[in-house]
């Protein structure tokens, strides 16, 4: 019997990119939203900070990058919750976007696994 | 008859929920203009207004994080100071709200120096080290992070605290001290800038050929102890070994160690040598010992040409001539002139570097001269509250504590405790003191995150905060013995240093390291200047000739205790591995 994977579909990526430091909050906000889980790496960037002025220097140029992989059910809801916890309505707090995902894989428990099986044999 | 309005569920879910409004990009982003040629200009995006709530946002975060920083280096500490005085010693703070003012004004004073050295010299060192192995010879380089050391030097914001300390010394008791202290003040911070240039060279050098750290301490150890023996035969000079040796504590701070390690492993990088796992070690371990070479050297020069008499009967003249001070040696002029003193001559001398050795521009103008002036504006907040609470409080204290044993005009009904319960009192205040401070010194929280990733574990971060934390602990208790019985220091630190020599032997490259550094990690700007003020308003209690000496306790205490540590834990991991093997061979015997 050939080996299986079971693909997930209907997934969505929310990027968000905040100042160094802020990421956990906005990590949290997430999975108080029903995000599973993220995944943060480190940038550098600019352009709002340049046009602050001297309050400019009250932003990091070091950025976190927070990946967040949804459900598109859950879209809305995790993006409106990481955009207040962010304050991203504040300027040079940071940037957010969602991007559709074709397919996604990842561990699924064994006893979902099962259970979609059988629906999809009562089904047939 | 009631008419029934529908309402989507959806809708009213909207509705109490939040909007979400659509708007193009295309709406926001500009238009790009064009010349009577066509040719598209520049974009050059508008300023943006802020609302105050916005300022607010931005700034509060910015500001709070930093400001905390600084309270938690600072409150602990004062904190636990009046707590003893007041319940053990059953004493009020005087002059609480200058001092309270003063501790204050350390606290915004670092907090704004930090932030300055972050945004305004830091860059300079990054960039300099990244392009002036390129760009010049290898003796040049070394000169020029020789003349960076003594720069970085005066910039430490704890050397103030030495000549703070200068005026509390008698003159009649201890001439050379005295004369050291103020004559020959600036001459001192000098050579101990010299000593930590050539810890840097000798560091540089250290990265380029990965040099072992042993036979540098070994060899450097030998004209410091040498040094430090010949100067104890010498009655009078021998007042001043304290001070040689705590010297190689205060200049270890803030300013130095990132400078010139930024500096080092930019060279090293250039060189070809990557940052190996310990390259960041060992300028800190040599910058605290050559300063004490240096300063020793100093002292054996002005006893050449200087006797005690001549001292003692010019500080007479000056203290009857000059009965009214200068304006500018009063407050608040005193600190702002040493301020500037401490930052800009040090800025000249890298902008020098970075414009005429590199022929490199200076990027971000704006933002470097905003750091350059918040640090100076730092190092003068922090200098007046250096002498009006850092240096108060711990004088204060450390001329109290004596009345738990002896009697004292200070305190009222001293000795407040028997001799024994009193002495015991002090010296666990001193232990305390020094546990708790180092731990909440954040310098070594970041070492210990080092230090388990070097180690892979063995050396867990909480293992290595206490054996540091216990180390210096120890040392300031020990350096509170000094004081009380008068034992002169070299007693102490000669057979000390001799105990670290055997450790280093045995134990391997990387606890060497780790320990040596440990010692300088754990003196920042508030500690230094608190346990010195401490030290020397103690010693003038118990009448005491001078109260130096317990930095250096506090130096040696750490290296022999985290270098003790290390190797247990190397003891413990052989043993393991020894174990281990011998179950794998029992395990094959079995088979065969």
């Amino acid at each position: 019997m050939s080996k299986h994977i079971i693909v997930l579909t209907d997934v969505a990526l929310i990027t968000c990119i905040v100042q160094k430091g802020s990421a956990d909050v906005i990590v949290t906000a997430a999975q108080n939203a029903g995000a599973q889980g993220a995944t943060v790496f480190y940038a550098r960037g600019g352009g709002v900070r340049e046009r602050l002025g001297i309050l400019g220097i009250a932003v990091e140029v070091e950025k976190e990058v927070i990946n967040i992989v949804v459900a598109t059910d859950q879209i809305d809801r995790v993006f409106e919750k990481v955009y207040l916890a962010g304050n991203l309505d504040t300027p040079g707090m940071g940037f957010m976007y969602v991007t559709p995902l074709e397919k996604a894989a990842t561990y699924i428990p064994k006893e979902i696994e099962n259970k979609l099986a059988n629906e999809i044999k009562q089904s047939v | 008859m009631s008419t029934l309005k529908q309402v989507r569920f959806g809708t009213l879910v909207r509705e109490i929920t939040m909007h979400q409004e659509e708007l193009s990009y295309n709406e926001l982003a500009p238009e790009i203009e064009q010349d009577k040629y066509g040719v598209d200009l520049v974009c050059r995006p508008s300023k943006i207004k802020l609302r105050s709530i916005d300022v607010y946002r931005l700034a509060q975060p910015y500001l709070t994080v930093r400001l905390i920083d600084q309270v938690k280096a600072v409150l602990p500490l004062a904190i636990y100071l009046v707590l003893f005085q007041l319940l053990i010693l059953r004493q009020n703070v005087s002059d609480s709200w200058i001092i309270t003012a003063g501790l204050l004004s350390v606290i915004i004073g670092l907090m704004l120096f930090m932030e300055g050295l972050k945004v305004g010299l830091m860059p300079f060192g990054e960039t300099i080290g990244n392009i002036l192995p390129s760009k010049a010879k290898l003796p040049t380089v070394l000169l020029i992070v020789f003349l960076l050391g003594i720069g970085v030097t005066f910039a430490e914001p704890a050397i103030g605290a030495l000549k703070a300390a200068g005026s509390i010394v008698n003159v009649e008791q201890a001439p050379y001290l005295y004369s050291l202290l103020n004559t020959w003040s600036e001459v001192l911070v000098l050579m101990v800038g010299i000593g930590v240039g050539l810890a840097a060279v000798l560091g540089t050098l250290r990265f380029i050929y990965g040099w072992s750290l042993k036979p540098l301490i070994y060899i450097s150890l030998i004209p410091t102890i040498g040094l430090t023996l010949y100067i104890m035969a010498d009655e009078e000079l021998s007042k001043m070994l304290g001070l040689a040796w705590d010297c190689g504590a205060v200049t270890t701070g803030p300013v130095t160690v990132p400078l010139v390690l930024s500096l080092g492993i930019g060279i090293a990088t250039a060189a070809g040598k990557g940052r190996s796992s310990l390259s960041g070690f060992g300028i800190v371990t040599l910058a605290s010992l050559f300063p004490i070479v240096a300063v020793e050297l100093l002292a054996v020069f002005v006893s050449i040409i200087e006797t005690p008499q001549m001292i003692i009967s010019e500080a007479v003249a000056m203290n009857s001539s000059t009965a009214s001070l200068n304006w500018h040696e009063k407050t608040p002029y005193v600190e702002i002139i040493s301020g500037i003193r401490a930052i800009i001559p040090l800025v000249l001398f890298l902008i020098f570097i970075l414009l005429f050795v590199l022929k490199e521009k200076i990027r971000h103008p704006g933002t470097i001269t905003y750091g350059i002036i918040l640090s100076v504006i730092g190092m003068i907040i922090f200098n007046i509250g250096l002498s009006y609470g850092l240096a108060k409080l711990g004088s204060q204290s450390g001329g109290l504590v004596p009345g738990a044993f002896t009697q004292i005009e200070l305190v009222s009904d001293s000795p407040l405790y028997s001799l024994m319960l009193g002495i015991s009192i002090a010296l666990i205040f001193a232990w305390i003191l020094g546990f708790g401070a180092t731990l909440a010194e954040p310098a070594l929280n970041a070492l210990g995150m080092t230090v388990e990733n070097l180690t892979n574990g063995a050396f867990r971060k909480k293992l290595l905060m206490y054996s540091v934390s216990f180390g210096v602990g120890f040392g300031i208790a020990l350096g509170i013995v000094k004081i009380i019985y008068s034992i002169p220091i070299a007693y102490i630190v000669v057979p000390g240093y001799l105990i670290a020599i055997v450790l280093t032997y045995f134990s391997t490259e990387e606890f060497v390291n780790i320990a040596w550094d440990s010692a300088g990690v754990t003196t920042g700007p508030v500690t230094v200047p608190l346990v010195l003020a401490m030290g020397l308003g103690f010693g003038e209690a118990v009448g005491a000739i001078e109260g130096f000496g317990i930095l250096s306790m506090a130096s040696i205490g750490p290296i022999i205790s985290v270098m003790t540590t290390g190797l247990w834990i190397q003891w413990k991991v052989k043993r393991r591995r020894e174990s281990e093997y011998e179950v794998v061979e029992s395990v094959e015997g079995a088979k065969s």
